[in-house]
């Protein structure tokens, strides 16, 4: 089982840019792409059917047919990602779409465009950690996409020392 | 009912010896009643009528009628009924049917205590008297002489009779019996004359004080004892008020001021002032008194006085109501108007607000342009010479070749799908059996998996093949986005030209496009159709046309609920003209605003004002209209369309 990744963005120049900030992640986890949220269902179907669990999900606010928020408003009645973590990306979400994604998509984290590399890495780790530590799975497979220490903790938990 | 014996008993005989009594033969009082009756009151009717109308009976209002039908050149100033059991306005409206009847003085004779059934001869003025049977002798007579006289005085002025009747002002030659209502017809300076010559008849001589102008006879709020008959001059009524002093009445001549706060035993309700030189007689309560109680019949006089005086007060009383009412209404209409202009004004204020913060944006956009022209420029030139300096490197490199064709591969590779991009990593990764390879290799532009194997093989190969391809990619991202920027720059520039002189040569679809792309944050959700027809270039103000394209385009996305279509359709209906629609699909505008759907309006919601639909239309009609050309709304369920027609041509000059 491999975690999964999937980025939502319909601009290529920024999906390409949110990739290659991310390639650290690429050799040990699962990267998709998606440019809109009917792709984006595919590519959950995609991963449950590979046996592999949609950790985390980065989506713009603004996409053609629905906005981000609500795609990932809609992921919390998806028992295949229900659990993911969630970070909203985008350059102009008002307060009140902010809003809805706190309170309705239990949003984990907001970035703003321009974003800086290390701490976006630094988020991702993090969210992928919780959502280790949340669902209780082994850490040791996915341990070079974690945050070491929270890791260690969780296997200190799982009493598999 | 009972009336005085009569040796006669019927009308014909009657008539007959009228005849020779009364005076025209056409001129005659009509007695409709029972035929023995009738006899008795035509007897009586025509000692008082001797010399002036014959009489003649009718039994009922229909023969009434038909009598008069037969004598179409009958005169009948007096029509005596009596009552029977059929109402008086049912034989009333019997009568009318003749107009001759119509204008007849009507009296009355009745023995009943009560009569419900004149309601209409009362409501038209038409019942002059009411006389109770049985009656006195002579009564009809004299009753119906002073209503013929009266009659004939109003209608028939110029007959000689007439003239030895009645005086030439109207009124009867023969005076009241009353002292009271003879007095009334008096001059008022007439009465006051007599009243005076009867007091000086009891007190003797009285002096005549003369007053100059401006005194004051009595003083608002001063006890009254006195009056003062004004034998001439004029005097004027005031009143104090905040504002100043009130006038409420201009006495003239032959006034008693003081007689009415006398009368009620008060203190001066107002201030008497002589506004010319008066002439009066100064007369205490007790000489009044005392004049009074010696001669009983100055009662009269001064009761003549002092109605004439009311009526005069009554009557002045009623017209300033009257002018009071107009006044008000005259004020309510200017209250409308001020408000009605009021809400222009403001209307006005807000379509110059707006404008000021277009101008104020267009000059922001201006700056802006001119700002990110130059680093875009560089930018855009920056890409070229990466690339050309990369090559140029690579050129030198031992495997050059290699790196330099992933490189441009790259930089040039079309946009695809994801799905379609998933679908290649999904065949590389099967291929080599390792998805984190496959990732890494799909990133670096390798697809194929015979060349992905012989790469994997060599790291440091791979390495090059991975960094040639991030800098084209990165190379390429960039100049679309640098072009982007440029585009945006010229249509900021565009938007934000200073009026001046209308251009030539102005492609209108492109203007569309660069109020496209300046909304393109709002588009969202919506989908966008465009259908271009071909188009002359046309002579315009594009900065202004672009104003209105945003408007109206901001006016079709506020209709939608984020999901929609708008519609772009352009023509050219005529050589000289073009043509452009904007539809949509959403809420329809209110019927009952829709005809002022141009005015400037705006609506204010939870504190903020909000330029409604009016304001964008307003500003969009006034650009319109200053090209010459022509902007019509349409809107009914299912959406809403915009058709703005311009002159190819451009402004009238």
């Amino acid at each position: 089982m491999r975690l999964a990744l999937l980025i939502l963005e319909d601009e290529r120049a920024v999906r390409e840019a949110l990739r290659r900030d991310l390639a650290p992640f690429a050799s040990h986890i699962r990267l998709e792409e998606a440019e809109d949220v009917e792709t984006a269902r595919d590519v959950i179907t995609e991963i449950d059917a590979d046996g592999d669990q949609l950790a985390l999900v980065l989506a713009d606010h603004r996409l053609p047919g629905t906005s981000g928020v609500d795609f990932l408003i809609s992921l919390r009645t998806d028992e295949r990602a229900s659990m993911a973590r969630t970070i909203l990306v985008t350059g102009q979400a008002d307060q009140e779409d902010t809003i809805r994604a706190i309170n309705e998509a239990q949003l984990d984290r907001y970035v703003a465009k321009p974003w800086q590399p290390e701490l976006l890495c630094q988020m991702v780790r993090e969210q992928l950690t919780d959502y280790v530590v949340s669902r209780r799975l082994d850490p040791l497979p996915h341990l070079p996409a974690l945050d070491a220490a929270a890791a260690m903790t969780l296997l200190q938990d799982r009493g598999d020392f | 009912m009972t009336a005085p014996a009569s040796p006669l008993d019927g009308c014909g005989r009657r008539d007959e010896r009228n005849a020779e009594v009364a005076g025209p033969p056409w001129c005659h009082a009509l007695v409709i009643a029972p035929p023995p009756l009738a006899a008795t009151i035509a007897e009586d009717l025509a000692r008082g009528l001797s010399g002036l109308l014959a009489v003649t009976c009718t039994p009922d209002a229909e023969a009434a009628v038909s009598r008069i039908a037969a004598a179409p050149d009958w005169i009948v100033p007096l029509i005596l009924m009596v009552a029977t059991e059929v109402p008086i306005d049912d034989q009333l409206r019997i009568l009318d049917q003749e107009p001759a009847l119509r204008t007849a003085s009507l009296l009355l004779l009745t023995d009943r205590a009560w009569h419900e059934d004149v309601t209409l001869a009362v409501d038209q003025n038409r019942l002059q008297a009411v006389i109770h049977a049985p009656w006195t002798t002579g009564t009809l007579a004299w009753l119906a002489r002073a209503q013929v006289t009266r009659w004939l005085g109003a209608n028939r002025p110029q007959d000689p009779q007439t003239q030895q009747l009645v005086a030439p002002d109207g009124r009867p030659m023969a005076p009241p019996e009353s002292d009271l209502l003879r007095l009334l017809e008096l001059e008022t300076m007439d009465v006051a004359t007599q009243l005076l010559a009867g007091v000086e008849r009891v007190l003797g001589p009285c002096a005549r004080l003369r007053l100059p102008a401006g005194t004051r006879l009595i003083q608002e709020g001063v006890d009254v004892d006195a009056v003062l008959v004004v034998l001439k001059g004029r005097v004027a009524l005031d009143r104090a008020a905040p504002s100043g002093d009130l006038r409420l009445h201009h006495d003239s001549t032959g006034a008693v001021v003081g007689l009415l706060s006398l009368a009620r035993q008060q203190r001066a309700f107002f201030t008497a002032r002589a506004t010319t030189e008066v002439e009066v007689v100064h007369l205490s309560f007790e000489q009044l008194d005392r004049a009074l109680a010696v001669d009983p019949s100055l009662g009269a006089a001064m009761a003549a006085v002092s109605i004439r005086a009311l009526a005069n007060r009554l009557q002045r009383a009623d017209q300033l109501q009257i002018e009071k009412t107009r006044l008000n209404q005259a004020l309510e209409r200017e209250r409308q108007e001020l408000s009605r202009t009021l809400h222009q004004l403001e209307q006005a204020r807000l379509e110059l607000v707006e404008q000021a913060r277009f101008a104020m944006l267009g000059e922001l956009a201006a700056g802006i342009a001119h700002e990110l022209n130059n680093p875009v420029a560089a930018m855009l030139r920056a890409t070229t010479y990466v690339g050309e300096d990369l090559e140029r490197v690579l050129a030198s490199h031992p495997q050059g070749a290699l790196a330099r064709s992933v490189f441009e591969a790259e930089r040039e590779r079309a946009p695809r799908s994801t799905r379609e991009e998933r679908a290649i990593r999904r065949h590389l990764e099967q291929a080599l059996g390792d998805p984190a390879l496959a990732q890494r290799l799909f990133e670096a532009g390798i697809e194929e998996p015979e060349r992905a194997r012989a790469l994997t093989a060599d790291p440091a190969r791979l390495e090059l093949v991975e960094a040639a391809a991030g800098i084209g990619s990165a190379l390429r991202n960039l100049e679309v986005a640098s072009r982007r920027m440029c585009e945006l720059v010229t249509s900021l520039r565009t938007y934000s030209r200073p009026k001046g002189q209308p251009v030539s040569g102005i492609d209108l679809h492109a203007g569309i496009e660069d109020s496209l792309r300046l909304i393109a944050h709002r588009l969202g959700r919506v989908e966008l159709e465009r259908h271009y027809g071909e188009l002359p270039t046309i002579r315009c103000h594009p900065g202004e046309l672009g104003e209105l394209w945003t408007n109206l385009l901001a006016n079709a996305l506020d209709a939608l609920d984020e999901t929609g279509r708008i519609r772009l359709i352009t023509d050219a209906p005529t050589p000289q003209a073009v043509r452009v629609r904007v539809q949509d699909n959403g809420r329809a505008i209110d019927p009952a605003i829709l005809p002022r759907v141009f005015e400037p309006r705006f609506t204010t919601k939870q504190g903020a004002v909000r330029y409604g639909l009016g304001l964008g239309l307003a500003i969009a009609r006034r650009i319109v209209e200053a090209h010459g050309g022509t902007i019509d709304l349409t809107s009914a369920t299912g959406g809403t369309q915009v058709t703005v027609v311009l002159p190819v041509a451009g402004p009238p000059d």
